[in-house]
């Protein structure tokens, strides 16, 4: 008995060509129900066979695939616009977004998850459990992503494995912890971070690939690295020495900058005023040879009359003085007067007797 | 008539009946067996599509033929550095024999119960062997590689082929991790007072640096400058000696009365004598 039932069944399946399977059977059946009569049965009959003849047709969205089944088993994938399967209990159709780059977030989870607030950054709740990383140097890191994935093969993604977005989210956790045991906290903080998101994704696509998961990972994109809450000072405060450590060497900087010119100033001044002393000294002495040779050329013409009239001249000019003070005293009475007289106008006089000559 | 239909009735009834006890649907995410009072019908199960059966006598049994996943509890393993870490692993499988895996282990949770003692003992032995470090770093794939083989062979008599172990998470248990929390701290308080120092150190030496070229320009602007002034004054001393060398007795006098006019501008006391030549016509 159970022979004939595979029988039939391989026959059928050689046969359908054209028509697909189940057709015949509805045609048999419809062929009885005919025949078999109700008041008005008829009309109600066909119209029920039009309404389950219409629910095969369906629509594949531009971001979809149509995956449709014959008894279960994958039958065909169709692309976007309408199209016709054999209704149930025969073919039924799949229709998975396969364009629509999907997300994921690792190590916290957005707070606006409802539409009615619109998105906005940094409103987020953290999950240290699953952003605590270990790193190759014996170091935890908080480390918070999101992954971005499609599905590349909607059959793959639909039959192959049982429960695609858990196994997504176990292969990103598996593979950002790999990557980051490989590398250094300060790598990950700072420069790594593209090396390490590059790698993460080749690791995931390895994985999600040897499951025969249908999906393509987009990206992984790293959000937020830090150190974690504990450590978190003492790593703002290395930022921080650092700062200083420029501050210091800029400011020493500004304060040589701001003495070198000041000082390169003053040398010029220096040796210019040194210049100028020495050109203005041979100057005024070219002057004065100049001047006295002229003199002294008269001079030698007519020697004594000359240096009667300068001497004159000269006393003349000293002596008109309205200030000067003159005192004519006979020689005995200078004698006798000089215990009187205060110091300083005795070395006056002195120096005046010397111009006697 | 009426009775033809209530005839009719009956037999469509009983062919439904019929119908639905001997067709069946395996979907493509299954694998079924069927089972004659116990006994498997065909050696392979049967895959996705229609299928056909005896009513009554034979029963069918499906199972998924997707990859399954075993998400283990985390748990604290010894490192061989005598270290603990708190090992978070999954492993991905599915049936491979399901007439097998069906005399065995019969269910799901009774593979996931046979999967958790032979991943945890594989991983517990494997992991013992290294240290903390190679875990969680460079080892960490070879691991995965050596526990999913094992793991791999000690499964297939069970039916099921292990398709992936794979380590989610390691982390350190809070003690350790208070550990690793004060060192990475005083690491990072080191760095900072480095960075910090460094700084002054650069800041003290370029301000030497500077002090020192400012000394340098200022010293050789001063000798310069006295360089400069020599050579004024030694030019200015030729020139003189060669103009006044021509007659020393009238520079003497010249020079005698320049100093007079210039010494004696303000206010001063002149005392004659009679005796004095300026007043040789004043008597």
């Amino acid at each position: 008995m159970n022979w004939d039932w595979e029988k039939l069944q391989k026959q059928r399946q050689g046969n359908t060509g054209g028509t697909p399977p189940g057709f015949d059977d509805f045609n048999e059946q419809f062929k009885k129900l005919k025949s078999f009569k109700l008041p008005g049965g008829k009309i109600v009959l066909l119209a029920v066979a039009l309404l389950w003849l219409l629910s095969g047709i369906y629509i594949v969205e531009p971001d979809e695939v149509g995956v449709v089944k014959r008894f279960g088993a994958f039958s065909r994938i169709t692309t976007s616009g309408p199209h016709y399967h054999i209704p149930y209990p025969v073919e039924s159709v799949l229709t998975p977004k396969v364009t629509q780059i999907r997300r994921i977030e690792m190590g916290f989870r957005s707070m606006t998850r409802n539409r009615s607030v619109p998105f906005r950054q940094g409103q987020e709740r953290g999950v240290p459990d699953e952003s605590l990383m270990l790193t190759g140097d014996e170091n935890i890191v908080s480390v918070q992503f999101i992954v971005q994935y499609l599905i590349k093969d909607a059959k793959d993604y639909l039959f192959n494995v049982k429960d695609v977005e858990a196994t997504i989210k176990n292969a990103a956790s598996a593979a950002m912890r790999e990557v980051i045991g490989k590398s250094k906290i300060d790598d990950a903080l700072t420069t790594g971070k593209q090396e390490i998101q590059a790698s993460t994704r080749e690791l995931m696509q390895h994985i999600l690939d040897l499951y025969k998961s249908g999906i393509s990972i987009v990206a992984v994109q790293m959000q937020n690295v830090h150190p974690p809450d504990q450590v978190v000072d003492a790593f703002k405060d290395v930022a921080s020495a650092r700062e200083d450590k420029s501050r210091f060497i800029n400011e020493a900087q500004a304060y040589s900058n701001d003495i070198l010119p000041k000082a390169r100033g003053q040398a010029a001044r220096i040796t210019n005023a040194a210049q100028a002393y020495s050109e203005a000294k041979i100057r005024r002495s070219q002057g004065e040879a100049s001047r006295f040779l002229a003199v002294l050329k008269e001079y030698k013409k007519a020697k004594d009359i000359t240096r009667r009239r300068l001497y004159l001249e000269t006393m003349e000019s000293i002596l008109s003085n309205p200030d000067a003070e003159k005192l004519i005293l006979s020689d005995d009475a200078l004698k006798k007067s000089i215990p009187y007289l205060p110091l300083d106008t005795v070395r006056r006089g002195k120096t005046a007797d010397t111009a006697k000559q | 008539m009426n009775k033809k239909s209530a005839l009719l009735i009956i037999l469509i009834l009983v062919g439904t009946i019929v119908l639905t006890q001997s067709v069946f649907t395996v979907d493509q995410t299954e694998e079924a067996l069927v089972l004659q009072l116990g006994k498997p019908v065909y050696p392979d199960p049967l895959g996705p599509g229609l299928h056909f059966k005896l009513p009554l006598v034979q029963d069918v049994v499906y199972f998924d033929s997707r990859i399954l996943d075993y998400d283990a509890k985390p748990e604290e393993i010894t490192t061989e550095d005598k270290k603990y870490m708190n090992i978070d692993s999954f492993a991905k499988w599915r049936i491979a024999n399901p007439l097998v895996f069906y005399q065995k282990v019969r269910t799901i949770p009774g593979a996931q119960a046979r999967l958790d003692d032979i991943i945890r003992s594989q991983l517990r032995v494997s992991l013992g062997r290294y240290t903390l470090i190679e875990v969680v770093s460079r080892k960490r794939p070879e691991i995965m590689t050596n526990v999913t083989a094992r793991t791999k062979k000690q499964l297939e008599p069970y039916g099921i082929e292990v398709i992936d172990v794979r380590i989610k998470r390691t982390d350190l248990p809070p003690e350790n991790a208070t550990a690793i929390f004060g060192r990475m701290k005083a690491e990072r308080e080191r760095q900072a007072k480095q960075y910090r120092s460094e700084g002054q150190e650069a800041m003290a030496r370029i301000k030497a640096k500077a002090d020192k070229e400012r000394s340098i320009i200022l010293a050789e602007a001063e000798k310069q400058a006295e360089e400069q002034r020599g050579q004024g004054d030694a030019k200015a001393t030729a020139i003189y000696a060669e103009a006044l060398g021509q007659s020393p007795e009238f520079y003497g006098f010249m020079r005698s009365l320049d100093a007079y006019r210039k010494s004696f501008k303000d206010k001063s006391r002149f005392i004659f004598t009679p005796e004095s030549p300026f007043l040789k016509y004043f008597q």
